[in-house]
């Protein structure tokens, strides 16, 4: 079981948080791919079967569309299931459930399906096309699941927390580059942090940087880097696309005047064009600048280092970006 | 496992008849009458011009439907399918709840916001499906999962058609089902057509019940057009499922007397066939029956049709009265509070 060294990985703050989860209410159950005796292809619920035994933790076959439907079934009548996804890329098997039975059913019928789906996705792992996609603007789409997408530790603990207390369809994206290099910069609090709540991470007077997920650690760094040359950046993390914190975004660019907007994702039709059209939308005449969106070139993702790493948005192309937008 | 198929017994259908509720027999009796009166009035209704869209009939399926339901507890979940309302008028739905979801009306178990065929009410422990059929299957799983989990004894049952059996959700959820040990049982209503696809394109089985061989269960094709056979045969599958033994297939064959619905013409279907199935009527057969064992006399299964059909009359009454929804709060419930 994983226990909070008071420096807690991202990925052992995922399994923190759904530890404690499993303590509190009886009704909450892990369900996926080898979350059990093998304690899960990233170790998230390593220990977990010994601990709450074969009925909370749930072996299955490899089954998506099956056990996503079997999750929103128990849901149905009462239970709390978590799912987990191996790679987010595997989600699609799933689509039929997630869309056609766990969007819409509430909305539907009145009744709710609270089921959290845990899914590792992204790039920078040399994983290639169909190991390494972000699949946040698929579902973003679709009216009734609510996206959570942490970029720190301490975001991934309270953040599924209260995914797995909610009673919407959740999915919890988990970036699975970070999952051994972010550590908390202590113990970790297992409180639940408001879905729909962004946070300013970065105070700055210049440009404002709105990213989520990896995006958050990468776009600090450049802006650390950025300060040095007198550049100031506030940093923007939204931690879930939907609900999305449009306040918290318009105030920032109201101060800034400039915004840029960075994700992992495929630009087009990434999330940032959303936000893009929200703020030129809620504070255009705030605006000095049009809103610049950095995301992945329009291609799969690539295996090898250096193809991958022109697919992707880097450290340099940031850091341009946001100088550029800064001293136009 | 070994499937089988079983045949109409051969001794006179009142032998056995005899050591059966009476109670029991009537009621499926005017649960088929009512299934057959309620859709004959909501035919005429889609030509009459009341309803939405098109209307999915079980003309020939409530055998199959009401047998199956009527072996469950009150506390067992159901996901049935759009051939199925015989099953949602045992669980207690009222047909002007039905007509009033053809309809669009804000009185219909979504108030409107979905529609046609998708009725299906928690609170009588029926799941709403979805159009995308059999997504009914994993969420069916689930509802037996939670019972198992809870260390409860409820069962549930799904439908299928003979078409749901290609998808993938068919084959995950039979896998599921019968690794995890659940309390399920899957019914197959074969009904010869998968909207214009007959059964020699849709799958290269001799039955769909055989299927269960590959997943290590029971499987049994039945006389979809006999109710105590399909009841029997479902019954047998809820005891087993009940007693912690794991789930079952019963394939009920029967035909699809109307088109896939009743836009479609269905000139596709062989005309002797139509023929051929038409000397089997479920609903008469099961009277007859009945008739025959002296479980129901003529005058009585009169009044059953009567007062069926003053039901359905009355029904569609209400529901063209009733009021269509507002738009106001639409947005409301997208997420769940």
């Amino acid at each position: 079981m994983p226990t909070d060294s008071g420096q807690a990985t991202y990925l052992e703050a995922v399994g923190l948080a759904l530890d404690s989860e499993m303590d509190r209410d009886p009704d909450v159950f892990i369900i996926g791919e080898d979350v059990g005796q093998f304690g899960g292809a990233f170790k998230v619920t390593k220990g977990f079967l010994e601990k709450f035994g074969a009925r909370r933790v749930v072996d299955t076959p490899i089954a998506e569309t099956g056990f996503t439907g079997l999750a929103a079934g128990a849901a149905l009548v009462g239970l709390r299931p978590v799912v987990e996804f191996q790679f987010a890329d595997f989600i699609s098997c799933a689509f039929d459930p997630i869309i056609n039975v766990l969007a819409r059913h509430h909305w539907r019928t009145g009744d709710a399906m609270p089921v959290t789906m845990r899914a590792p996705f992204g790039g920078r792992l040399r994983a290639g096309p169909t190991h390494s996609q972000s699949v946040e603007s698929y579902f973003a789409h679709v009216p009734g699941i609510k996206i959570v997408m942490p970029g720190t530790p301490e975001d991934a603990a309270g953040l599924l927390v209260s995914s797995i207390r909610d009673n919407s369809p959740t999915l919890y994206l988990e970036n699975k580059y970070l999952y051994r290099r972010l550590r908390a910069s202590g113990p970790l609090s297992l409180d639940p942090i408001p879905l729909g709540v962004a946070k300013v991470v970065r105070e700055g007077r210049d440009v404002t940087l709105i990213t989520y997920s990896a995006g958050v650690s990468q776009g600090l760094e450049v802006a650390e880097e950025l300060d040095k040359d007198g550049i100031s950046v506030e940093v923007v993390d939204i931690r879930t696309i939907v609900p999305l914190d449009v306040e918290t975004i318009v105030n920032s660019v109201r101060k800034t005047s400039r915004a840029v907007v960075l994700h992992e994702a495929a630009k087009r039709l990434g999330y940032g064009a959303e936000i893009a059209a929200t703020i030129q939308e809620e504070a255009f005449w705030d605006l000095d600048q049009p809103v610049v969106r950095i995301g992945a070139l329009n291609t799969p993702t690539p295996t090898s280092p250096p193809l991958e790493d022109a697919v992707i948005p880097q450290p340099a192309q940031i850091a341009e970006t946001l100088r550029k937008v800064a001293r136009a | 496992m070994a499937t089988r198929t079983r045949r109409k017994p051969d001794a006179p259908a009142g032998t056995a008849i005899a050591d059966r509720d009476p109670v029991l027999l009537r009621r499926i009796h005017e649960v088929m009458v009512l299934t057959r009166a309620v859709e004959d009035r909501m035919v005429a209704m889609y030509k009459g011009g009341d309803l939405l869209g098109s209307l999915y009939t079980g003309h020939w399926h409530e055998a199959i439907s009401v047998g199956a339901a009527s072996t469950l507890r009150t506390d067992d979940y159901m996901a049935p399918i759009h051939r199925d309302l015989g099953a949602h008028l045992w669980r207690g739905m009222e047909p002007w709840q039905v007509m009033a979801s053809f309809m669009g009306k804000a009185t219909s178990p979504t108030g409107g916001r979905d529609g046609t065929l998708h009725y299906g009410r928690l609170d009588l422990g029926i799941y709403n499906l979805p159009s995308h059929i059999p997504a009914n299957f994993p969420v069916a799983t689930g509802m037996a999962f939670a019972s198992k989990y809870r260390g409860q004894d409820r069962v549930c049952l799904a439908f299928c058609g003979d078409g749901s059996t290609s998808r993938a959700d068919f084959h995950e959820s039979l896998t599921m089902a019968s690794v995890l040990k659940l309390p399920n049982v899957f019914v197959i209503e074969n009904n010869q057509f998968a909207y214009s696809t007959p059964l020699r394109m849709q799958s290269n089985s001799e039955t769909f019940a055989i299927k269960a061989v590959a997943y290590g269960i029971p499987g049994v094709t039945v006389d979809g057009t006999d109710a105590l056979a399909v009841h029997d045969a479902v019954a047998e599958g809820v005891a087993r499922a009940r007693a912690g033994e794991g789930p079952s297939i019963v394939e009920g064959v029967t035909m699809r007397m109307h088109g896939h619905a009743e836009h479609d013409p269905a000139d596709y279907v062989p005309k002797d066939m139509y023929d051929e199935w038409s000397k089997k009527d479920p609903v008469e057969l099961f009277e007859n029956v009945l008739i025959d064992a002296g479980v129901l006399d003529g005058d009585a299964a009169k009044k059953v049709r009567e007062d069926a059909r003053q039901l359905a009359i009355a029904a569609r009454r209400k529901a063209l009265a009733d009021p269509m929804p507002e738009p106001s709060g639409i947005e409301d419930g997208v997420y769940a509070d």
